[in-house]
């Protein structure tokens, strides 16, 4: 027997992740009826759309096999993960202590995410950035976003 | 004729008032803003700003989305000639040619005839939607959920072809859209889908969270993981206004741009990316020269510039007179819309003409605002270019988190939209466009509730979409524009197109 050798790596794990998903969302519609032709019930559509997609992601899996293509390829994971870290802070301290913290957070986390960040003028420019979001956001455009909230003591 | 006049006289007497002008010109402003920055894109604003419209009236609020968008246009255009990147993705095209003049110290006359044919293009398409808008949504009376369907099925079809990369990966995109939309109550019977008991998730999946971690952070993400080469002109940017030589070489390409990116702008599945690439192709073809172009040949910015603006206004022509958005910025719109209560579709020209006319005669005073706040004001968009994308997108990222959090002022959104950010950024790696899955979400409700309607009313009999002549047509259509692409011929010169 031949063996078999993936021309395109970067096909066959996008096939397989169409795969699973596909597979999860037929266990999640699973107690949904499934209902007629003439009278389709709630999980009708999502289960046809499932099948297709773990179909596509088969297929793909398939011609990764046959059809040359993209190499997996460099996954830089530094600046992703941090932007994301930094969005995760932002969510944790909006309520409280508001934006006045979570902004400058924000930022700060953000900026780890560039090799080329230079601390002290990402510092200065966290607070004016921050200062004029508040002003924007919440002088102006009168949105509800917490400024300063430290509870049982103060609340803006 | 007369009706058409005495329309667009009922839209300028609502465009004209202080605070509907005042919001015009806001929208337009904050567009350019964000044409011109890389790494933020109208989507991204749009739902960012879409808290701020709930306190002005509908009218108001839609002429600055609409604003928004159009004017991203023209400010994507002035980031591809002046830095050689797309400020937006319909701009990709304006890059070689553009950015080509400007090295040869033409970035003033590139820049002014960028400028003049998208007004051009925005005062046709305004015209083309104003006269379309009435006979369109008369064949959308006649339109039968079986219809209604099949358009969005063909639609769905464009957004495959049109997106970048392999036709399966897209399909599955689409399909995986259509998939999230699922999430949430069933229309009909309430019963709770893949929610997982999270009641937040029980009215669906939220189209600004996703729209944001697509399109906001995932965009930063990717713009960090690649080294981007930023080649700022330096130096004059020489006269804005182009010679008579210039304007003679550049009107016919103008006209052909609009025409083509009208057109393609009105098809469902965002056929308004489609237009500059066309319109190039198209210049190239028809030039006595064609080796002139990628070294700066003034045609080959004048028509995909007019294509992409016409084609951005008249994506508005599905949403106005069918209730169906074509492409993601559309959707927010039907977002803005209802939330004032108003359903978008062929019933808002009759019921709230003076809002339907008010926003289309509000696009044509826009681009005229945009010509103003373009040239003149180049100066500080070229300043503004000069800011380090290293103090930029952490701006961009806290700008993102205030505005995914102001929808709903909940600290959960921003931090699912985190999750999706990261998921998004991961698609991209592995060869996945975010374009064709937003639009099978945007449209998955809707081709659900028709397409199970259809269903119901021919007692479950599949032969209703092919046995209707209208929605034969329409599924045949996306037939053939999938079988097209998928033909190695054509996918070649699809890829050619692309790499161009």
């Amino acid at each position: 027997m031949r063996k078999v050798r993936v021309r395109a790596p970067q096909d066959l794990v996008a096939g397989a992740s169409l795969v699973a998903v596909s597979l999860f969302a037929i266990w999640a519609t699973a107690p949904l009826a499934g209902g007629r032709l003439g009278a389709p019930g709630p999980g009708f559509v999502p289960r046809v759309l499932a099948v297709l997609l773990g179909a596509s992601g088969a297929g793909l899996c398939l011609l990764s096999l046959t059809r040359a293509g993209e190499p997996l390829g460099r996954w830089p994971l530094r600046g992703p993960l941090l932007i994301g870290l930094a969005v995760v802070a932002f969510a944790l301290t909006i309520r409280v202590p508001g934006l006045v913290v979570a902004g400058p957070l924000a930022i700060l986390v953000a900026g780890a995410a560039s090799p080329e960040t230079r601390w002290r003028e990402l510092a200065i420019f966290s607070v004016a950035v921050t200062a004029c979001c508040i002003g924007l956001f919440r002088t102006l455009l009168h949105l509800p976003i917490p400024v300063l909230v430290l509870p049982g003591w103060f609340t803006l | 004729m007369s009706t058409l006049i005495s329309h667009l006289a009922l839209g300028f007497s609502v465009a004209f008032t202080v605070p509907n002008l005042g919001l015009c010109f806001l929208g337009c402003l904050v567009g350019t803003l964000i044409g011109v920055l890389p790494g933020i894109g109208p989507i991204a604003t749009i739902t960012m700003l879409l808290p701020v419209t709930f306190g002005l009236p509908p009218v108001g609020a839609l002429i600055m989305l609409a604003g928004i968008y159009y004017g991203a246009q023209y400010g994507g255009s002035t980031t591809a000639i002046l830095v050689n990147i797309p400020g937006e993705v319909t701009s990709v095209v304006t890059t070689l040619d553009g950015h080509q003049m400007a090295r040869r110290g033409r970035a003033g006359v590139a820049l002014g005839i960028a400028a003049l044919g998208s007004f051009f293009a925005g005062c046709v398409a305004t015209l083309i939607i104003a006269a379309l808008a009435v006979p369109l949504t008369r064949v959308a009376l006649l339109f039968g959920p079986a219809e209604y369907a099949a358009l969005m099925t063909a639609g769905l079809a464009f957004a495959v072809v049109l997106a970048r990369g392999s036709i399966l990966k897209s399909i599955a995109m689409v399909l995986l859209g259509l998939l999230l939309s699922t999430v949430g109550n069933d229309l009909e019977t309430g019963a709770e889908r893949m929610t997982f008991g999270v009641a937040s998730l029980s009215d669906g999946f939220d189209f600004a969270v996703l729209a944001m971690g697509l399109f906001g952070f995932a965009e930063v993400m990717r713009n960090l993981s690649v080294e981007q080469a930023r080649d700022v002109v330096h130096g004059a940017i020489g006269p804005l206004l182009p010679d008579a030589a210039d304007l003679r070489q550049s009107a016919a390409p103008i006209v052909r741009g609009t025409l083509l990116g009208a057109i393609l702008g009105i098809l469902p599945g965002n056929g308004a990316v489609l237009g500059p690439f066309a319109s190039y192709a198209l210049e190239k073809k028809l030039a006595r020269d064609p080796s002139r172009f990628g070294r700066g040949a003034i045609e080959g910015v004048a028509g995909p510039e007019s294509a992409n603006n016409a084609g951005a206004q008249t994506s508005f022509i599905p949403l106005l007179t069918l209730g169906i958005p074509p492409n993601a910025v559309m959707a927010l719109m039907v977002g803005a819309m209802t939330i004032h209560g108003i359903v978008p579709g062929p019933l808002v020209m009759t019921r709230n003409p003076s809002l339907f006319w008010g926003v289309i005669a509000s696009m044509w005073l826009g681009n005229l605002m945009l010509l103003v706040i373009n040239l003149p004001l180049i100066g500080v968009w070229v300043r503004l270019l000069k800011v380090p994308y290293r103090l930029l997108f952490p701006a961009i990222v806290i700008v993102c988190c205030v505005g995914i959090y102001s929808v709903n002022n909940s600290p959960g959104d921003v931090l699912l939209t985190a999750f999706v950010a990261l998921f998004g950024y991961a698609g991209t790696r592995l060869g996945f466009e975010s374009a064709p899955l937003l639009l099978g979400f945007v449209l998955g409700r809707l081709l659900e509730e028709n397409l199970r309607r259809a269903l119901a009313i021919s007692r479950g009999d599949l032969t209703v979409f092919v046995t209707r002549p209208v929605s034969a047509w329409l599924l045949l259509t996306g037939l053939i524009v999938l079988v097209v692409a998928v033909l190695p011929g054509i996918r070649a010169r699809r890829e050619e197109v692309f790499v161009e």
